[in-house]
């Protein structure tokens, strides 16, 4: 059968189901708008009745069909013509949910928080404006995707290596304003990012740092400027539309070598962490590195069912032969050296020695792997930021289709790292889930990303998906571990437990929010910002 | 609003929605349904390991897991699955894969 009886919602409804509406947004009102916007984009890009379902959550997880449903979507191709669309939306009140490439999977795709909303695609604003291979650097417009920017590189011949994250096709101004993370040694996206081109709510532009000076020469090389560094406003918020950024890129190092470390055992994970941290902090270990579970790195090549008919996680004997059959461990450490061969092969001696201490540990270089695929010889790529989209392959482990991440973080050190690995992977067993978790080294501090692997088809396993959610991030809260990061599902929550002071972080957002954005009309509920007259009351 | 009727390659399933390809901007792609394939379907469907190839292995069988090697994809199936997304994969949004682009993929895909 073609389409898999409740795979997907009947086309029919689909079609036929009524768009909703934002909050004190008549369909007369909203259709006016539409109209207005038509009028600076053209016809072909404002996209509504069933072209909206292009921008519904692919994962979705609540199972109330209104929630998180765009009303409309309007594509613009340039920062004068997002100035014009905001006027439009302010005088209609139409809200604006913005999306660089709606690729922001796992976190809600391209589907906004506040059901009605406009979803402001800027996909087509794709121009990358400069690449400086003398300082390494690249100034690009949000439409950007990691190909993009990498085949560009590559055609030209330019000594520069991208950072990526593990989809290729996102956007490299989203995912750095997502605080999104790679693994080169330029792993940190948002930290790699420099000088900024913003739409306010009002329609005034404004260049950041450097850029607020007409004739400046160091816009994407200083990031400062002169008074408040104001960047960080703009990430993972809704007072501005970034409609430009800076980005720096690595240049190509004199050599390049990536390593796999495997450990047995899960308990490992606390000696693995305490070896990081060192290394880590003094730029021994130079990348980004992580440190993956069995399932996830199994899970990129095969399935399941291919070792597991029975219900829940798979139990210890199976997780023992998947070891076996793709040689790896129970935690896969991947890592990467950079620079000329004497100074890889000394820090690889440092790095080697420094694991060797852990019983049963397994070191490989590329060539060391026969097995095809490997994980090590795909996460070679990603080190060298290659684009990708090889690790959307985990998503076949069960066939269900949907994930989301829980991303807590915390210090690294082994007694958190245990602490954690503990803390969700049983109750994610508990719920019936495999862990499939990593533990991403940045300088001080480990963000630990479980993947939880779901069937979106059935409501029953997003009811448990949901519960198991909201316990993981109470229980990590009530220890002190915040999540970076989140699916709009659960924004509001999240900012919830950042709480310190009576909310006093979350007043200043919203003053800021009111400030700038008094009639609201900028994404609201990212980040669970909401605007004055939508605190109290619908949310979505 | 126009609708069309699409029939599912097995005649098992039919259904009513509207039709993207009479909405399509009166736009000519400006790639080849080949040149769509390789930049937006390659990575995932490319390859025998790609993860669009796996879930197809895993939900089709193995015969009818690389797009490559189908000879039975119906053009309006595709449209469908590439505007709504389909398990794993999602959709893609006509402001990046045109209906322009779609309409050239789809019958590049149909026709081998």
């Amino acid at each position: 059968m073609l389409f898999p009886t409740g795979l997907m919602p009947s086309p029919v409804a689909l079609a036929t189901t009524p768009r909703p509406l934002p909050p004190g947004v008549s369909a007369e009102q909203m259709a006016d708008a539409l109209e207005r916007f038509r009028r600076i984009v053209g016809d072909a890009w404002v996209f509504s009745g069933e072209k909206v379902a292009s921008y519904y959550d692919p994962y979705t997880i609540p199972n109330d069909p209104q929630r998180y449903k765009a009303h409309a979507a309007i594509a613009p191709a340039s920062t004068e013509q997002v100035q014009e669309i905001v006027k439009i939306a302010n005088e209609f009140r139409v809200p604006l949910w913005t999306v660089s490439r709606g690729k922001n999977f796992a976190y809600g795709g391209a589907a906004p928080v506040l059901s009605g909303s406009v979803v402001l695609d800027l996909s087509r604003m794709n121009r990358i404006l400069e690449v400086n291979e003398k300082f390494g650097y690249a100034l690009v417009e949000p439409g950007v995707s990691y190909f993009d920017l990498y085949q560009y590189i590559q055609e030209r011949g330019l000594k520069l290596w991208l950072d990526v994250p593990d989809p290729g096709w996102g956007s490299v101004v989203g995912n750095a304003l997502d605080h999104g993370v790679g693994y080169t040694p330029y792993g940190d996206h948002f930290g790699m990012q420099c000088g900024m081109e913003v739409v306010l709510a009002n329609g005034e532009v404004v260049r950041t740092g450097m850029g607020a000076m007409p004739g400046n020469n160091t816009w994407q090389l200083f990031k400062y400027g002169f008074g408040p560094y104001v960047d960080g406003i703009f990430s993972q918020s809704n007072f501005g539309i970034v409609t430009k950024m800076g980005i720096w890129l690595m240049p190509e190092p004199a050599g390049y070598r990536p390593y796999l470390i495997t450990f047995p055992r899960e308990e490992d994970i606390e000696q693995v962490v305490e070896i990081v941290r060192p290394l880590r902090l003094n730029n021994v270990i130079q990348n980004a590195a992580t440190i993956r579970s069995l399932v996830l790195d199994a899970a990129l090549f095969t399935t399941k069912s291919r070792y597991y008919s029975g219900a829940g996680p798979i139990p210890p004997s199976v997780a023992r032969q998947i070891m076996a059959d793709q040689d790896i461990g129970m935690w896969n450490f991947c890592g990467a050296l950079y620079g000329p061969p004497p100074i890889m092969d000394a820090l690889w001696t440092v790095i080697r020695d420094s694991f060797a201490a852990i019983p049963g540990v397994k070191f490989y270089f590329p060539e060391d792997r026969k097995r095809r695929p490997d994980i090590l010889i795909h996460r070679a790529d990603t080190m060298r930021g290659i684009p990708k989209l090889t690790e959307f392959g985990f998503l076949n482990w069960n066939g269900g289709g949907g994930h989301v991440g829980f991303s807590p973080v915390s210090p690294t050190t082994g007694k958190d790292a245990i602490k954690q690995f503990h803390m969700v992977s049983d109750r994610v067993r508990e719920s019936g889930f495999d862990y499939m978790g990593l533990m991403a080294i940045g300088f001080r501090e480990l963000h630990h990303v479980t993947v939880i692997v779901y069937d979106q088809t059935n409501p029953q396993e997003r009811q448990k998906l949901h519960e198991l959610f909201g316990l993981l991030v109470g229980e990590a809260a009530a220890e002190g571990y915040g999540e970076y990061r989140t699916h709009i599902h659960y924004m509001d929550r999240i900012a919830d437990t950042y709480s310190w002071n009576d909310h006093a972080l979350m007043k200043m957002h919203q003053a800021i929010k009111d400030a700038l954005d008094p009639n609201g009309i900028l994404s609201p509920g990212k980040s669970g910002i909401w605007p004055r007259h939508l605190r109290e009351g619908t949310k979505a | 609003m126009k609708t069309i009727t699409y029939r599912s390659l097995t005649g098992c399933l039919s259904f009513v929605m509207s039709a993207v390809a009479l909405t399509a901007p009166a736009r000519a792609a400006d790639m080849s349904g080949r040149e769509v394939f390789d930049h937006y379907c390659t990575y995932c469907h490319g390859s025998s390991d790609g993860p669009g190839t796996m879930q197809l292995r895993r939900t089709r069988g193995k015969g009818q897991a690389l797009l490559l090697e189908r000879t039975n994809l119906n053009p309006d199936y595709i449209r469908y699955v590439v505007r709504q997304g389909l398990r794993s994969m999602p959709p893609f949004a006509p402001s990046d894969l045109t209906d322009a682009k779609l309409e050239v993929l789809a019958a590049f895909l149909a026709k081998k």
